[in-house]
């Protein structure tokens, strides 16, 4: 049966439904139990934003805190699924992994094929992603594209409540290290989610809205961004097709190369910023394989190439937005 | 608590390390809690072989106590050695010298015959302060100390079990110390062994390290080997523990200089121009006009123009446990050929 | 004797202890009309810790701050004028806006920027003391970090690095007993962080917080030895923050009364009144001047930060080295 509940919500009930079904499944993170050691109510935070609230009452010894030591206790969590747990981690913003990636990218992603096939990372780290609270250059970037880049690791960017909790509990049972990476603006979004446990596959984009002339690829929250414009384009008699990707590792690709073949027009939307990102990546790949589909150049919508900014009036501006799609839209759709 | 506990044995770990300043200004010894948890360890096994029943401590949130129970539910499951009961006074912690106290006050009512204490010269003297005729055992915590003693806690521990069964007397085992009394309006402290006044006109970091903020020196007692400002005083003049009598000494430019260990790794030049005895009993008004008073080496005590803080020489100050002197005495008893013991029933 | 506090020192560390507390509480007040964007940490409570610290260094020492930064950005002399507009977001502010409350920086006050990474600081000032030491300037370099930043890498490494390289460094602990929920007392494995000193080679002492003689002698100390070339020091300073950890937070991990209890009991204002009007060298007249000019100083820099404009498109690209 499906109600509508929150992005967030739908987060903590994966995780509150995998830590019923596998007592293998433990969820670590600062503040996740929350207020440990501390003379007030424990479970008072549930990490920074209250994602995991709630579990450390429901599931007693296996939600835990840690000390600020990322390095030690995502490390510790990529051990502890060597030896037979599935740990979910919190890394709390993305911009964090600075102080930890050592052990996501040199140990986590190699162990299976380093180790000749033989070993399992089953980690989940969860993390926070993305700009639109005002929390300036070393809280609000949008790293995913560092992460898919790194053979062995997969990343999961779910859009919207259903896709959240549908990806999480894949990512749980997943047998290989995934970054999950959650947009904190989404949190507060609404969707209809099933009560009950379902997985959403990695690998399979979703063809978010069906049209003919031009498509979208869009990411995380710029989903949508997209939705918006592709309305106000439709009163313009311009049907735009929008692809969510969902993994960026594994990156659906025949779903992408369809839509241009149909459409003959690409535009990328990703919030990160422009060099080396996922809108240079599927930029890259739709010109090597489907060059001849092409009517028009490819147009990438991302932040520029600055950190993100605090002050509103200049993170307004580096947020991309609708206005920005429909302009792209129709440039590549005035090209002939 | 109740007082029907069999052989009661008091333990005061001071949980309130590391502020002492000297750690940065000399070379202080650094003296962490796991140590001191470890000193109640290598306590609490010669007590209960000696026959003590009950070993009370005090709570704290430093984690010694925690420490300890952990160590006494392993020593249960692995049952190599008897140890005596360990029971915690319920006490509300607020932090700083008040809790020792509280605990002290606790042990007393409590029935414990002897309180072990591991600290300073600043936990042995706020001790003493709440329970003034409680036998102490003392163990000093680090090298900057003068009043306890500086001895491994085994051995003490065996002492302890001695005095406390009845093994050896109170006559042998316990010998009475001097006090210094500080009076300031209606405040009175006390120190055990020196009480220093200074210019320096705020408490601040506690500790004393510069010569020249040093005005006059009252000691209990005076021994050149010692570390700290009694030193001083012992470069003139030894006074021994338990001869009745005090010294006073001024400092001014144009007097006779000495050279003493003030603090660990600080032999600094001292000039006095004027050193008399202390008399038991009669008052010596302070004549600086405005500074602040170090007890036992710490500044505690502020205090203003107008205001004349009197100090005192009382014979009265705390029953220690003479570790030596009950060892031999116990030894020269025969007690401790085939000694009556306490041990595992396997 | 290290540096007396005289009458003009005793003024000039109570202005700077009364400019943090009106600032902070001023931000708290502002925030709760919605204006204030973004993640604000308040350092009301512990203001004896920076103001003691700081009133040690030149102005070409460097200190390295943490997410709660406002109070050493004050204590260091970065203008709280350009502080709020920062806060605000306007193009006057001390970054132009680009930063915000938690990267609020001055390199010519030598303050190396608050810092939004949890120990971030450690490393920097290993760097800015190496650079201090090879060109035999005598200033020093200070790293606050908070107790929960004692237990990242970066801070165990810096501090390490500061005995191998002997660099003159201070690290200045601030435990205030709390990352965010989670106690002190629980995370930091050891009994206190000024005990790890020994491990890392260095002294460590424990300082009271609400006691800004207690901070400034040990500081003070601190300082003389970093740059007289004896190496690092760990200073732990234990304090208590008023505020949430930051501006919304509801703390119900906390006690109940705790933080009116130390308001009432140990506040570092109120102490340091106290004690310095008691012997009639200063007067209460005379702070009261000093309160009354830091509140038309703050009041001043809030209407300010209100009107100030908001940065324009332009600067969106600017002061980053390739922009697209
Ligand atoms: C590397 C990193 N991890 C986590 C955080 C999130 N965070 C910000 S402040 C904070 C608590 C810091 O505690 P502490 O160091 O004690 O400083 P306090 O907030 O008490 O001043 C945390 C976990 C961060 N900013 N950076
Ligand atoms: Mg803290």
């Amino acid at each position: 049966m499906a109600r509508k509940i929150t992005y967030q919500q739908a987060i903590n009930e994966a995780l509150d439904q995998e830590m019923a079904r596998d007592p293998s499944v433990i969820v670590m993170g600062e503040d996740n139990a929350g207020g440990e050691g501390s003379p007030g109510e424990m479970d008072a935070w549930g990490g920074v934003l209250g994602v995991t609230k709630g579990l450390y009452h429901k599931h007693p010894g296996r939600v835990l805190d840690t000390p600020i030591s990322e390095s030690g206790f995502i490390g510790a969590a990529i051990g502890a699924a060597c030896n037979g747990l599935r740990p979910v981690a919190e890394l709390m913003f993305v911009d964090f992994m600075g102080v930890c990636f050592d052990q996501i990218f040199n140990q986590a992603a190699k162990f299976k094929y380093m180790f000749g096939g033989k070993a399992e990372t089953p980690v989940v780290i969860r993390t926070m992603y993305g700009a639109g609270f005002r929390a300036a250059a070393q809280h609000s970037q949008c790293l995913y594209s560092l992460f898919t880049h790194i053979p062995g690791l997969k990343v999961a960017i779910p859009s919207n409540p259903y896709d959240a909790k549908g990806l999480l509990i894949q990512s749980i049972r997943d047998n290989d290290p995934v970054i999950f990476m959650e947009h904190k603006v989404l949190y507060t979004m609404e969707g209809d989610v099933p009560e009950e446990s379902y997985s959403v596959p990695f690998g399979e984009a979703a063809v978010v809205r069906e049209g003919d002339d031009v498509t979208i690829v869009a990411l995380g929250r710029m989903v949508s961004f997209a939705q918006d414009a592709a309305q106000a384009l439709q009163k313009n008699g311009i049907h735009c097709e929008i692809i969510d990707p969902r993994t960026t590792s594994p990156l659906d690709e025949d779903t992408i190369l369809e839509s241009v073949e149909k459409t003959g027009r690409l535009v990328v939307v990703d919030e990160s910023n422009p060099r080396c990102s996922m809108a240079s990546d599927i930029a890259g790949l739709v010109a090597q394989k489907a060059f001849g589909a092409l009517k028009a150049p490819i147009e990438q919508v991302t932040a520029p190439h600055v950190p993100p900014p605090f002050s509103d009036a200049l993170e307004d501006l580096y947020i991309p937005n609708a206005a920005k799609i429909e302009s792209a839209v129709s440039k590549i759709r005035e090209y002939g | 608590m109740v007082k029907s506990g069999g052989i009661t044995v008091g333990v005061i770990a001071n949980p309130a390390s590391g502020r002492d300043i000297r750690r940065l200004t000399a070379k202080a010894s650094v003296f962490s809690m796991s140590e001191k948890a470890n000193m109640v360890q290598r306590l609490l096994g010669p007590l209960g072989t000696f026959a003590v029943d009950r070993v009370l401590m005090m709570p704290d949130a430093t984690g010694i106590a925690a420490a300890v129970l952990r160590a006494v539910q392993a020593n249960e499951a692995q049952g190599r050695t008897v140890w005596p009961r360990v029971e915690f006074v319920t006490q509300e912690l607020v932090g700083g010298a008040v809790d020792s106290q509280t605990a002290a006050r606790l042990m007393q009512d409590a029935g414990a015959k002897l309180i072990v204490v591991l600290g300073g010269d600043g936990t042995h003297r706020v001790v003493a302060a709440a329970v003034p005729d409680m036998p102490l055992a003392t163990l000093s915590t680090g090298t900057n100390n003068v009043f306890p003693d500086w001895r491994e806690a085994t051995v003490t521990g065996i002492a302890t079990a001695l005095y406390v069964t009845g093994s050896v007397g109170a006559d042998i085992a316990l010998q009475r110390n001097k006090r210094l009394c500080v009076q300031l309006g209606e405040r009175t402290e006390t120190a055990l062994v020196d009480v220093c006044v200074t210019r320096l006109t705020h408490v601040g970091a506690r500790a004393i390290w510069e010569p020249d903020t040093i005005a006059e020196l009252y000691v209990a007692f005076a021994e050149p080997d010692a570390i700290g400002l009694s030193s001083i005083a012992a470069m003139f003049q030894l006074i021994a523990r338990d001869e009745p009598r005090g010294a006073y000494l001024r400092c001014a430019p144009n007097g006779r200089q000495v050279l003493a260990a003030i603090a660990p790794g600080v032999l600094e030049r001292i000039v006095v121009d004027h050193f008399e005895n202390m008399v038991p009993g009669v008052t010596y008004p302070v004549r600086t006009k405005r500074g602040s008073i170090a007890l036992d080496g710490e500044r505690e005590i502020e205090f203003h123009h107008g205001q004349v803080p009197q100090i005192s020489l009382m014979l009265n100050g705390p029953p220690t446990l003479n570790v030596t002197a009950t060892l031999a005495a116990a030894v020269n008893s025969g007690v401790m050929v085939d000694p009556v013991v306490r041990s595992v029933v396997r | 004797m290290s540096d007396t506090l005289n009458r003009e020192r005793l003024l000039r560390a109570y202005r700077t202890m009364r400019t943090i507390r009106e600032f902070e509480e001023r931000v708290h007040t502002e925030f709760a009309t919605g204006d204030i964007p973004g993640f604000v940490h308040l350092y009301a409570g512990e203001e004896a810790s920076a103001t003691g610290v700081c009133m040690h260094l030149r102005g070409d020492d460097y200190i390295a701050s943490t997410h709660r930064g406002h109070g050493h950005c004050i204590a260091k002399g970065v203008d709280p004028v350009g502080m709020m507009a920062e806060i605000w977001g306007k193009s006057t502010g001390s970054c132009k806006g680009k930063g915000g409350s938690m990267h609020i920086a001055d390199l010519s006050k030598g303050m190396l920027g608050a810092n939004g990474i949890v120990g971030g600081g450690g490393p920097l000032i290993c760097g800015t003391a190496l650079a201090a030491k090879m060109k035999n300037d005598k200033t020093v370099g200070v790293c606050f970090f908070g107790d929960g930043a004692s237990n990242q890498g970066t801070i165990l490494e810096a501090m390490n690095l500061a005995t191998v390289w002997s660099l003159p460094a201070i690290f200045v602990a601030e435990n205030n007993g709390y990352a965010e929920t989670t106690s002190s007392s629980w995370s930091v494995a050891c009994d206190n962080i000024a005990d790890r000193a020994s491990a890392f080679g260095m002294p460590g002492v424990i300082v009271d917080g609400f006691d800004f003689f207690a901070v400034h002698e040990a500081a003070g100390e601190a300082v003389r030895r970093a740059r007289e070339g004896g190496g690092p020091t760990l200073i732990e300073v234990k304090v208590s923050r008023y505020y949430g950890h930051f501006e919304g937070d509801q703390q119900t991990y906390r006690a109940a009364g705790e933080v009116q209890k130390l308001r009432d009991e140990k506040d570092c204002l109120l102490q340091f009144r106290r004690r310095v009007t008691a012997d009639g060298d200063i007067t209460d007249a005379e702070l009261g001047t000093i309160d009354a000019e830091v509140l038309a100083l703050i009041d001043d820099s809030v209407v300010r930060a209100k009107a100030d404009p908001k940065p324009g498109p332009d600067d969106l690209l600017t002061d980053v080295y390739v922009s697209y």
